[in-house]
């Protein structure tokens, strides 16, 4: 019916002011400045915590770059042992738990949801129940974590692998979540061509539906990956040590630390805000602790990012 | 198409296949501290191994820490892991035998000695330092020098709910206090900070007046010395307490107490004389079966109440004990 009216000179004025004088359209334009505004007024916000945070590291970051690097928890702000290399190996190693346990368990559970799973009440009941547990506050997670992995399992010695599981538990529901929404993004001619020239389901799944949604599981479960390497909530419930770890022998990716108490980046840094009360210049080291996990988080995104515009291409 | 699927799996592999790994060999854990062989005399502690674990307050937490660090120098094999997850907590550890030392920043409970004792948990209670609790205002605040326990009482105590001004204590109890607007900030009441305010400031007088001790309810509480910093910071008639390490080191402007006997400074002599009437005492707890068993913990006992307690409390910015003191703690740990 719209088009009927398309030869009136009324719309046609319109059309043409649309074009040549953008100033006519004053809702429009003052739409414009408000979403605009909303984007500034988020980048400014994220920019003045960055800048607050490099203004409190920098002195640590410039000075004692490599003895912070591979400095220990100390008692001391001033102490040239300083550093955070425990919360680094922690860190390192719940990503690594993360991606072993939540990735493969997740993506499967994806792919049942999305491929397998019938479609009735019991199928719908876990779509929502996945979804809730995705948005239970973590700290919850933590208490079963506690109960689970370090009281029952652990005689209430606090462990690198609780921490780990915990967290993989944690960021689970929301590898489900993202891998399904990528899978249901595969559009149903590729299935429906692939089935009509006699692929099996299982074929169908691995050399049409999987390959067309690698890119977004591998987007979604590598934000999950920074997500889980930034919890702090968690990790205190668990048991992760603040005060002192001795330092063991090994090194980086010495095994027999998975029984060990442990530490990681955001413990690190909660640990040396506290103290910061009592000696100031932990704000200081809380700051370039801030600094680095921030770097971390931000190049494992941006490697999401690449890693997705690869396969993107290569799905052509 | 498949090349892409296939790298990805590829990917997942190698994640897999390293964690297989590291789960396979992370399964024997480290030798414990008691089944070392034991090391005739104490004094030599240099080849003594094993691993101590200490919780607890987290005020007593650095002192631990600061004793450690010295300690790994002395006898490099023992492992000493510290938290300080707060005084109450740690006992809850300590009497379910998780832990060998508990730091504290008041003396146990009887409900939690009584805990210890249900599980069989025998220990040693040794003075380590002491903390004073520093009251403090604003700066700007010229108006108030200092406050007797009375003002306190009427300011923070549990008759005061709802009392807006400094001059609205005086109704209460006290008197002398300005009319100026008030703003309290202070640790929350699961705090080893709360508990020794209310016990040495408010608890008697509250008997006195046969209300129940605590405080009042409708102030800023924090677990974070900070926040109760920035709070004291953020308001010209501002009060608040925090730990005096804490209140030492900022922006704020300490006052005077008067706990009977005058107005009384709060600085490193006062606080070690115990002429400021505000102050606690920092302990460590010690499992007595553990230091039986374990050499290491001797070991580190040992280093604590000789070269912890003349130098490492002071450098974490709390008050040593008077030299007198230091006698009688290490006549008690070491009989």
């Amino acid at each position: 019916m719209a088009f009927t009216t398309i030869g009136d000179t009324n719309a046609a004025r319109r059309v043409e002011d649309e074009i040549f004088r953008q100033g006519r359209d004053l809702k429009g334009s003052g739409f414009r400045v408000l979403v605009f505004a909303a984007l500034g007024l988020s980048i400014l916000i994220l920019l003045v915590l960055l800048g607050q945070v490099l203004n409190d590291g920098w002195s640590v970051l410039s000075e004692r770059f490599g003895d912070f690097w591979s400095g220990t928890l100390r008692s001391r702000s001033e102490d040239e042992k300083l550093g955070i290399s425990q919360g680094l190996v922690g860190s390192f190693w719940i990503a690594v738990f993360v991606g072993v346990l939540a990735f493969p368990i997740g993506i499967s559970a994806a792919i049942y949801l999305e491929e397998y799973a019938p479609q009735n009440w019991i199928t719908k009941t876990l779509d929502i129940a996945i979804r809730n547990l995705a948005g239970v506050p973590s700290v919850v997670y933590g208490l079963l974590g506690l109960f689970l992995f370090v009281k029952l399992a652990n005689d209430g010695q606090s462990s690198l692998y609780a921490g780990g599981i915990t967290l993989a538990i944690l960021v689970l529901p929301i590898v489900v979540i993202t891998s399904a929404e990528a899978i249901r993004a595969v559009p149903s001619s590729l299935r429906e061509s692939a089935y009509g020239v006699g692929a099996t389901k299982w074929d169908v799944v691995r050399s049409q539906v999987l390959p067309f949604a690698a890119p977004g599981i591998l987007t979604g479960t590598l934000l999950s990956l920074s997500r889980a390497v930034g919890e702090a909530a968690p990790l205190i419930l668990v048991g992760a040590i603040t005060g002192r770890l001795a330092p063991r022998d090994g090194s980086f990716l010495t095994l027999d630390q998975f029984d060990d108490r442990f530490t990681a980046m955001p413990i690190v840094i909660v640990g040396w805000v506290q103290e910061s009360g009592r000696d100031d210049g932990f704000a200081a080291a809380a700051g370039a602790a801030i600094v680095v996990l921030l770097g971390l988080v931000i190049i494992m995104n941006s490697v999401a990012v690449l890693l997705r515009n690869y396969f993107e291409k290569k799905r052509g | 198409m498949t090349r892409g699927f296939r790298q990805l799996t590829r990917l997942l592999a190698l994640i897999m296949a390293t964690a297989l790994i590291a789960a396979a060999c992370g399964s024997d854990g480290d030798g414990d501290a008691a089944a070392d062989p034991d090391v005739n005399g104490d004094d030599d502690s240099s080849d003594v191994a094993g691993e101590i674990f200490i919780s607890g307050s987290s005020t007593v937490e650095p002192v631990s820490v600061r004793v450690a660090e010295l300690f790994e120098d002395v006898a490099p094999d023992v492992f000493v892991d510290v938290e300080g997850p707060g005084t109450g907590d740690g006992f809850q550890k300590f009497c379910s035998d998780e832990t060998d030392i508990s730091g504290a920043s008041r003396a146990i409970k009887d409900a939690e000695a009584e805990a210890c004792a249900a599980e069989g948990i025998a220990y040693t209670e040794i003075l380590v330092g002491i903390d004073g609790i520093g009251v403090m205002t604003n700066t700007a605040n010229s108006a108030v020098d200092c406050v007797t326990f009375e003002n306190l009482y009427g300011l923070i105590g549990p008759e005061s709910e709802g009392i807006d001004t400094w001059a609205g204590a005086n109704d209460v109890l006290g008197d002398g206090l300005p009319d100026a607007p008030l703003d309290i900030f202070g640790p929350g009441a699961e705090s080893g900070t709360f508990d020794s305010f209310v016990e040495i400031v408010l608890e008697d007088i509250a008997e006195e007046r046969g209300v129940a001790a605590g405080a009042r309810s409708d102030y800023n509480p924090s677990a974070e010395d900070n926040i109760i910093l920035q709070g004291i910071q953020s308001s010209d008639t501002s009060l608040g307490w925090v730990g005096f390490a804490f209140a030492a080191n900022a922006e704020v402007k300490l006052l005077e107490v008067d706990g009977g006997d005058g107005c009384i400074e709060a600085n490193v002599e006062t606080i070690a004389s115990n002429e400021y009437p505000i102050s606690r005492n920092l302990y460590i707890y010690v499992n007595d079966a553990k230091a039986a068993e374990s050499p290491a913990l001797r070991a580190f006992v040992d280093f604590y109440v000789t070269d912890g307690l003349d130098q490492a409390v002071g450098e974490v910015g709390y008050v040593p004990l008077t030299d007198a003191a230091k006698d009688e703690v290490r006549a008690g740990w070491n009989s």
